[in-house]
């Protein structure tokens, strides 16, 4: 059963896929179906040109070095076309500082090549959710009886103050944008500590263990659940840990 | 380089400038002493002449004629122009434009011959002041005395106008030679410094920078167009390399990616699929650390794509990130910086660095341990040291372990690719800091000397 989207449009969400291997091209449409949105795939940079300018989609995903192009030259013409999408650029070119690269051109996100399924579908659904979910400008955020203030950067869980440092917070925030959803570890660097390699330590899931016993602790149940070795659902509803992928 | 230039234009302006000035005030000099010596031969040409026409006289009628044109010669002449006197030998001044006999000319030579010539200066100018002649005086047949000279005076005015003239002109040929010399030296010097420009940006790391157009068909312009053709040489060379790496990412990773992709569909257990994946991913990541380590090396000492990196924050950010997990595996990791030390960088490359180290002494120390991270401003540089109180290193391992895929040979079981510290090792180059690994009593040490910038 695909994942069903907080607010489900009446169409599924369409999302264009410009890449040239065949293998990475059925992955890329496979995990865009998973996430009940409607995959388009072209083979090159001119027709991911035309494509993106011709229609309106919701995620552009990218390749890089494609006959004809580079899909980081992409960026630029799809904004000037006017599109909205948001674009996931997924590249060979996977060094930290090819990544960095990529999103100061204006990517909303990138992802190296070779890629996890399970990464791969993080990412997208992140992304489909940012489209759907324009802004959380709201000051005020809550899960049932959690509520995190924005502004003040205070956690509460029913009465109690749930005391977080300000990584801890930059961390919620982070679960909380993407609520529901499985967040990899790779996510949280590069999106909360802002490092694009990978450490051959597993830090982050110190970290993430630390602030799950912490709300665990508060709320008297879990909060953030860890998902198969794929990464973590923020879930303050959710009564016990779930399977969130198909089968 | 920018004084070295000035001086060099300081000199090549002086030694030009040196050069016009000594030409030209040697002329002038040569042009005064020619001057000089024609007036002089003017007016001992007039001399000559007054004498030869005395002598012609004196030919005739002996004394009564002389008289006569020396009396005829007087009414017409200053003395201020010419003297003449002739006197009998009792001391009576027969003729002449002066008064008496000069006391302290002796009369000197043969008649009229027109040597030997006497200088001599009489108080007869206007106001007395005294007039410098060149003429004669002899003692003439029955004891007459005839003197007759002619005043330096218009051969002095003009050589005193001349001088008058020269000083100004030649303070103003210096100035000029100066102005000459400077304008020489720039457009000389500036057609260097073209060169030299280009080549600092070159040096920053800039490749495809480039001189603009036109360029001259001489000397300067042939050195352009060598610089040029080495410059497009360079960078097709540095563009082959870059398209090497990126087209090795591309056609291993996309493979890789295809394995990746696959491992899911096969039909078996959970826990092979999962050490497959594993595997592919160590392998990406040896990959990346060698396309990290020579694109680091690649942009050695270049300046684009770095900016100010607030060291000190960088530091705390990543001991915030590996703090809580070096409090689970009971280990001290202590920060001690001072705030706000920059250096000119790349955040990503710098975390990595420090990343890789701390990587390394939680994976070699054991609990109980402490991991130390320090920096210290000393001098122009930043020292960052990382020391902690694990099994260090291997004395002999020490020289070598910054080269790829060396690992001691007690961790072998460890897990690692043996890039971590040639990554290390390679960013720190890229950023100019210089490397060390000093002899610690305990544990593993090693110092990072960054070029520190300057807040201005």
């Amino acid at each position: 059963m695909p994942e069903t989207d907080p607010t489900p449009p009446r169409l599924p969400p369409r999302i264009l896929i410009v890449e040239d291997d065949t293998e990475a091209g059925q992955a890329l449409c496979a995990a865009a179906r998973d996430l009940g949105a409607d995959p388009h795939w072209v083979t090159t940079y001119p027709e991911g040109l035309a494509a993106a300018g011709a229609d309106d989609f919701r995620v552009i995903v990218f390749d890089r070095m494609l006959p004809g192009g580079d899909g980081i030259d992409a960026l630029a013409k799809i904004r000037a076309a006017g599109s909205t999408a948001l674009v996931l650029i997924v590249s060979a070119l996977g060094r930290a500082a090819n990544k960095i690269e990529g999103l100061e051109k204006g990517a909303d996100d990138y992802l190296a090549k070779p890629f996890d399924p399970d990464e791969l579908r993080a990412r997208l659904r992140a992304l489909l959710r940012r489209a759907t979910i324009t802004v959380l400008d709201n000051d005020l955020v809550s899960f049932g009886e959690m509520e995190i203030r924005m502004k003040a950067r205070t956690v509460h869980i029913g009465a109690t103050h749930v005391p977080v440092s300000p990584k801890e917070f930059d961390l919620i925030a982070f679960f909380a944008a993407n609520a529901g959803a499985v967040v990899t570890r790779m996510q949280l660097l590069e999106k909360v500590w802002n490092l694009h390699f990978d450490p051959q330590t597993n830090v982050v899931d110190v970290h993430v263990g630390r602030l799950r016993r912490k709300l665990e602790q508060a709320a008297g149940r879990p909060v953030i659940h860890t998902e198969r070795g794929a990464g973590y659902v923020f879930d303050p509803q959710r009564a016990a840990p779930m399977d969130d992928a198909p089968a | 380089m920018r004084r070295l230039a000035g001086s060099a234009s300081l000199r090549v302006t002086l030694a030009i400038a040196a050069g016009i000035i000594v030409i030209s005030l040697s002329a002038m000099g040569l042009q005064y002493r020619v001057t000089a010596r024609a007036l002089d031969a003017r007016q001992a040409e007039l001399l000559t002449a007054d004498l030869d026409a005395f002598a012609a006289t004196y030919q005739q009628r002996r004394i009564p004629a002389l008289r006569q044109a020396i009396d005829f010669r007087s009414r017409s002449m200053e003395p201020g122009e010419a003297i003449y006197l002739l006197q009998d030998r009792t001391g009576v001044k027969l003729a002449g434009n002066i008064g008496g006999w000069p006391v302290d000319i002796t009369p000197v030579g043969a008649r009229f011959d027109p040597a030997p010539v006497l200088h001599y200066a009489l108080p007869l100018g206007p106001g007395g002041e005294a007039i410098r002649y060149r003429g004669i005086a002899r003692e003439l047949p029955g004891g007459f005395r005839f003197l007759t000279a002619r005043a330096e005076t218009p051969r002095e005015a003009t050589l005193a106008g001349l001088r008058r003239v020269i000083w100004p002109v030649a303070a103003g040929l210096v100035a000029l030679a100066l102005l000459a010399g400077w304008l020489t030296s720039r457009w000389v010097l500036g057609r260097i410094a073209r060169v030299n420009r280009l080549a600092d940006l070159v040096a920053a790391g800039d490749l495809s920078a480039r001189l603009p157009e036109p360029r001259s068909s001489d000397e300067f312009g042939l050195l352009e167009t060598h610089v040029h053709a080495m410059l497009d040489r360079i960078e097709a060379l540095n563009r082959a390399t870059q398209r090497l790496s990126d087209t090795i990412a591309h056609e291993l990773r996309t493979p890789l990616n295809r394995l990746l992709q696959r491992i899911r569909t096969l039909d078996a257990p959970a826990p092979q699929k999962q050490a497959l994946e594993a595997e592919i991913h160590a392998t990406t990541r040896t990959f990346n650390a060698l396309l990290d380590i020579s694109a680091a090396e690649a942009a050695s000492g270049a300046r684009p794509g770095l900016v100010p990196v607030d060291l000190s924050a960088l530091m705390a950010e990543v001991h915030d990130l590996y703090q809580p997990l070096a409090e689970d595996r009971a280990m001290a990791l202590t920060l001690d910086a001072p705030p706000g030390l920059q250096v000119l960088g790349e955040r990503s490359l710098i975390a990595q660095l420090l990343s890789n180290l701390l990587d390394n002494a939680m994976k070699f120390c054991r609990p109980g341990d402490s991991i130390a991270m320090t920096l210290t401003a000393e001098g122009d540089r930043l020292v960052m040291i990382l020391a902690d109180t694990g099994p260090g290193l291997p004395e002999a391992q020490r020289a070598e372990i910054t080269r790829r895929f060396v690992r001691a040979e007690r961790d072998r079981d460890v897990a690692g690719h043996g890039l971590g510290l040639a990554l290390v090792q390679a960013i720190a180059t890229r950023h100019g800091a210089k490397l060390t690994l000093p002899a610690s009593e305990k544990g593993f040490r090693i110092e990072i000397a960054w070029p520190k910038l300057s807040r201005d």
